[in-house]
């Protein structure tokens, strides 16, 4: 046993998808960050394994964030670090900005990508969470050059399943432009420290209002709570026509969300205390 | 001598300060010596079984490793206080940490590896994981060694006992019993444990690098295990990356290091990774302590009656003594005419228990306080009121026969009780999703060093080069608390030298004169009045030469800026010609001089009565708290922290130890456990062993009392376990006073409030 690996680090897309077309037959995974990737490698190493490092990869496509016809494209390299810097993800898509602000620690922030948290498939994943309440799709090119779009809601497929195939990688999201003036936007992460912190349950809100503020686009998920992010389609169409909740309106809201949840106890916590808050985070959402 | 201090009370960076941030420090990790071999350990992959059998042969042949052992190839005496620990275990494994086997190898990878190698067959027993299970009468023996005189799967008991309780219950209004249940922790000490080991067969002497809190004793103990002359051991701090009471035992990594230099003829390292370091390091004793108190009808404490049962683990560590320390605050803590405690350590198959800041006195603090606050509740009275009508006062000979010479206790309680606005905070209207209250916590701990050992001393030996240079060696140890910063510091004042002209030798028992080891506050309390000893003995030599070459009197001189002058003219000389003028001139003398300094304090008799300590520092703290009632997430706001220090004698130092306590305390009281199921550690990482970050500090308002004790070096006590001392139970207070909830356990996380609180409400449901 070791914990050696090879390297392979293209710095053109081109170079990458020639990489990945090379090592089909071999043991191979991606490199980002790899804030996931080493802690993985060190609980259980591989034998012959070659890591294909995305951290040097040039394109801009991977690298940024632009705006495109309806909507803005992030890619799969930018880091947590760069979605905080970014004055419109912070004010068209809050949810998301507060969701890389809770992210692990300002260390972690400056590697940990957008694209990893993707493709880490945690049910715990901060950056998903959000991206699945903001209805994003997931573009992914394989070895051929060509492209899918996947919405991130159904991109994971289990604890630390992807729909991505051995010749294909996660390019970049696109989330869509919001379609009203009002938002009420947010991240929910609960745990017991301020950093470093693995989400115990995370909700991430993206609501949408018009000008008379009634509710017009919602978009809620929850993390932590089950195998993979859930996004309520129920609670969210409850809010649809709606501005205000009553009291009773709001446990029913609530118990909505709660549907979705399936949690476990672990270390971390118990279900019973992973239900109890996501019933009262969720009543105190639309409060 | 407290006239016009220069340099004591004044902010001093540590003297190691730039070594530190330039990384120049040399830590147990950097230690490279020529040849040096790599060890790592074996151990046991169930918490409870018999060994059948184990096979080495596989690892011995892998090429790079030099050495294999088990406890077959050792000639070795047990460790641990009741030396009721091997330190490689053959027949039965009684804990998840415990050590089969040990390999040297060229490499750490190569070590690793052949650990994989080695074929080891158990045969799974059931253990037993609670204290109260090892109690019971069908109960299988779990450690067989165990003292012979106690009863099966005890390993230590306490008793003590003063005033009359009966007489003091009958005197009682009211009588509040409760069981308070405490947690384990882990100290997780930046840098891990580690150890260098170099035996030189041709001389048969061993040295040892390694971290440990009291080297003389570890010398002795280490001795003793590898059945060698402990002059022949040499043992040598390296730069040691954090204590707290981790390093004050003899662990079974370091003779087992030993064992592998040994049989090589090489130097062997052991370090260890982090995961080792949660699974393998002693942690604070979790334990239940039943706890009875009782008030009069005006407020006043009437007794204590305690019951402790204390989780030892497999194995019996110093920390075993902790009722020692416990005991101190549940006898003299406030004003208490009658207690009676009874303590019992019992066997499990857990990780053996060990010391950890505080020693006890956390536990026993967070029992006495909420204790206080459910008498006060009964009584309806004020919180902070009852606290300072039973407040101990200067002068007070205790129950337990500590003398109080001062005491700022009850002005410590009155500043937190002001600075932090309590009048204003204590029933603050409760509704909504965040709910906002305070609490109150106070305590005493030993500030003079403790005697629980025959001699609570160290040595200084002082040298002063033809140059003026003062090198001090001295007994005591350095673990990052800054006690090189005060030693130097009171040099600098009583002997007029910049800090250019200080040098200091503290990390090598072949050098450095005897103490008993960095712990229970005591550095700059002993060495610092040794220091001192030493510099009025170099003064007995130094000041007549001097005042002769003068021509004036010695009581006129004054040590200053390297000089010394005379105070009623302007002669003066330069210290370091008199150094050269003693040692050129008959009768040929060098300026050195050693001084052994032995506290006042007292051995305590068989019933643990005595003046345990030379003097003793007390602390109250106020800690504000807003409760999430959603999530039950507990953050603190602002933490309000008054201690008697005696004298503050660096203030950069002691804040330093201030924040930190509290800080830990804070860990203690709301994140920090060492979750165990079934004797697997389940939290053996950071990620899910909660010690809080930079981001969850809150503001920490300090205000020293200065009492300026007599004992004490310019009047000053130890300060550095004070402050996590109370903090816990603080924080349990504020948020039982915001949910009208009791919460009597530790850590208080979110989970347990939120059940403490669903609880509170089924109940009134029923009731209405
Ligand atoms: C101390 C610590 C704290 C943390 N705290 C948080 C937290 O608060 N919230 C949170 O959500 N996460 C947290 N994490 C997890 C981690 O930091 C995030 O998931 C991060 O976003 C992962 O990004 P990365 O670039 O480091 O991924 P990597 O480790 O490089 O990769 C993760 C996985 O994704 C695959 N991968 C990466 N990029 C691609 C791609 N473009 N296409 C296909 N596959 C790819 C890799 O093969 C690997 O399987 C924490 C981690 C640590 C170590």
């Amino acid at each position: 046993m070791s914990y050696d690996f090879n390297i392979e680090s293209p710095q053109t897309a081109d170079e990458l998808l020639a990489v990945i077309a090379a090592n089909q037959d071999k043991n191979f995974r991606f490199g980002a960050g790899g804030t996931d990737l080493l802690l993985e490698l060190k609980r259980a190493p591989q034998e012959n394994l070659t890591v294909v490092n995305l951290a040097q990869l040039k394109d801009p496509i991977f690298k940024s964030i632009t705006k495109v016809a309806g909507g803005y494209r992030i890619g799969a390299l930018v880091t947590a670090g760069e979605v905080l810097d970014h004055e419109e993800v912070k004010s068209e898509f809050y949810t998301l900005w507060e969701a890389a602000h809770n992210l692990a620690s300002m260390q972690i922030r400056q590697v940990a990508t957008v694209g990893g948290n993707l493709c880490t498939a945690s049910p715990s994943g901060d950056i998903a969470c959000a991206l699945v309440a903001l209805h994003a799709r997931c573009e992914i090119i394989n070895t051929k050059g060509e492209l899918r779009s996947v919405s991130v809601a159904d991109f994971s497929t289990g604890v630390r399943k992807t729909v991505i195939q051995k010749n294909e990688v996660l390019r970049s999201v696109v989330v869509p432009i919001n379609s009203n003036p009002n938002l009420h936007s947010g991240f929910i992460k609960v745990g017991t420290r301020l950093s470093m912190e693995c989400s115990v349950v995370s909700l991430a809100y993206h609501i949408q209002m018009d000008d008379n503020r009634t509710i017009r686009h919602a978009g809620i998920a929850i993390g932590a709570v089950a195998p993979t992010i859930k996004f309520t389609d129920s609670a969210c169409a409850f809010l649809i026509g709606k501005s205000k909740l009553i009291d009773t309106e709001r446990e029913e809201f609530a118990g909505l969300i709660s549907d979705y949840a399936s949690p476990i106890s672990d270390v971390r916590a118990s279900a019973w205390y992973r239900e109890e808050v996501l019933f009262n985070i969720s009543k105190g959402l639309m409060e | 001598m407290n006239d016009e201090l220069k340099y004591i009370g004044k902010p001093q960076p540590k003297f190691d300060a730039k070594e530190r941030t330039t990384g120049r420090s040399v830590y147990g990790h950097d230690i490279e010596l020529s040849g040096m071999l790599h060890g790592a350990i074996l151990r046991t992959k169930y918490p409870c079984a018999e060994i059948i059998s184990i096979d080495v042969s596989e690892a011995e042949q892998l090429a790079g490793v030099e050495c294999v052992i088990t406890a077959a190839d050792i000639d070795a005496n047990k460790i641990s206080f009741k030396e009721d620990h091997p330190v490689l275990k053959s027949g039965l494994v009684s804990c998840i940490r415990d050590e089969i086997a040990a390999v040297a190898a060229e490499t750490k990878e190569i070590a690793e590896q052949a650990l994989k190698l080695i074929k080891v067959k158990y045969n799974e027993r059931q253990g037993i994981y609670d204290p109260f299970e090892s109690l019971e009468e069908e109960a299988v023996q779990i450690n067989q060694w165990q003292p012979e005189d106690s009863p099966k799967n005890v390993s230590m008991t306490f008793e003590y006992e003063h005033g009359d309780l009966e007489e003091q219950k009958s005197k009682s209004k009211v009588i509040v019993k409760r069981r308070y249940h405490l947690q384990k922790m882990t100290h997780c000490c930046m840098g891990s444990s580690n150890i260098t080991a170099d035996y030189n067969p041709a001389e048969k002497k061993l040295t040892l690098y390694c971290g440990t809190q009291v080297p003389f004793l570890y010398q002795r103990d280490m001795a003793h295990c590898l059945k060698m002359d402990p002059s022949r051991i040499r043992v040598i701090q390296p730069v040691i990356g954090g204590g707290f009471g981790s390093k004050l035992d003899v662990n079974p990594f370091e003779p087992i290091c030993a064992f592998l230099s040994m049989k090589t003829g090489r130097p062997v390292q052991i370090l260890y990774s982090r995961y080792e370091e949660f699974l393998a390091s002693p942690t604070r004793q979790s334990m239940a302590i039943d706890l009875t108190s009782g008030a009069d009808e005006n407020g006043r404490f009437t007794f204590r009656e305690v019951e402790i049962i204390k989780d030892n683990g497999a194995y019996t560590s110093w920390g075993a003594t902790t009722p020692f320390v416990m005991m101190q605050t549940f006898s003299s803590l406030y004003k208490m005419p009658a207690c009676k405690l009874t303590s019992t350590a019992v066997y499990t198959n857990n990780p053996n228990a060990g010391s950890f800041r505080g020693y006890g006195n956390p536990q026993a603090t967070f029992s006495v306080e909420r204790n206080i606050d459910l008498l006060a509740e009964e009584l309806g009275m004020d919180k902070s009121q009852i606290r300072k009508l039973n407040s101990n006062t200067p002068g007070e000979i205790t129950g337990q026969g500590m003398h109080f010479r001062t005491c700022g206790l009850l002005e410590a309680m009155e500043i937190v009780a002001e600075k932090s606005n309590y009048e204003s905070k204590k029933d603050m209207e409760q509704s909504g999703r965040y709910r906002r209250g305070i609490g109150l916590g106070s305590m005493l701990h030993v500030g003079g060093g403790a005697k629980i050992y025959r001699s609570d001393g160290c040595g200084t030996t002082l040298k002063l080069d033809p140059y003026g240079c003062l090198t001090i060696i001295t007994g005591s140890s350095e673990i990052g608390q800054g006690s090189e910063t005060v030693l130097a510091m009171i040099a600098m004042e009583e002997m007029g030298l910049s800090e250019d002209k200080i040098k200091i030798i503290n990390s090598d028992t072949d050098v450095k004169p005897w103490d008993v080891g960095v712990h229970a506050s005591r550095t700059s309390f002993i060495a610092g009045n040794s220091l001192l000893g030493a510099i009025g003995k170099m003064k007995e030599m130094i000041s007549p030469r001097a005042a002769k070459l003068m021509g004036v009197e010695i009581q006129d001189l004054v040590y200053e800026k390297g000089l010394i002058r005379c105070a009623q003219s302007d002669v003066q000389i330069a210290l370091d010609k008199v150094v050269r003028d003693l040692h050129f001139m008959p009768p040929h003398e060098l300026a050195e001089v050693s001084y052994f300094y032995e506290p006042p304090s007292k051995y305590q008799d068989k019933g643990f009565k005595g003046d345990v300590s030379g003097n003793y520092a007390f602390a109250a703290q106020a800690i504000e708290v807003e409760v999430d009632t959603y999530t039950g997430n507990v953050k603190v706001l602002d933490v309000w922290v008054a201690q008697d220090v005696g004298k503050v004698l660096n203030p950069m130092g002691l804040q330093g130890q201030i924040e930190g306590g509290v800080v830990m305390g804070i860990g203690y009281g709301l994140t920090e456990e060492t979750q165990m199921k079934d004797g697997y550690v389940l939290n053996p990482n950071f990620h899910n062993y909660k010690l809080l970050t930079a981001s969850d500090v809150p503001e920490i308002h300090f205000y020293p009392v200065e009492t300026n004790d007599p004992a004490g070096p310019y009047g000053a006590k130890g300060v550095a376990e004070a402050p996590l001392i109370p903090t816990a139970a603080a924080i349990a207070n504020a948020v039982s006073n915001i949910l009208g909830v009791e919460m009597n356990e530790l850590p208080v996380t979110p989970e347990r409030v939120l059940k403490a609180m669903k609880n509170k409400s089924e109940l009134t449901e029923r009731l209405v």
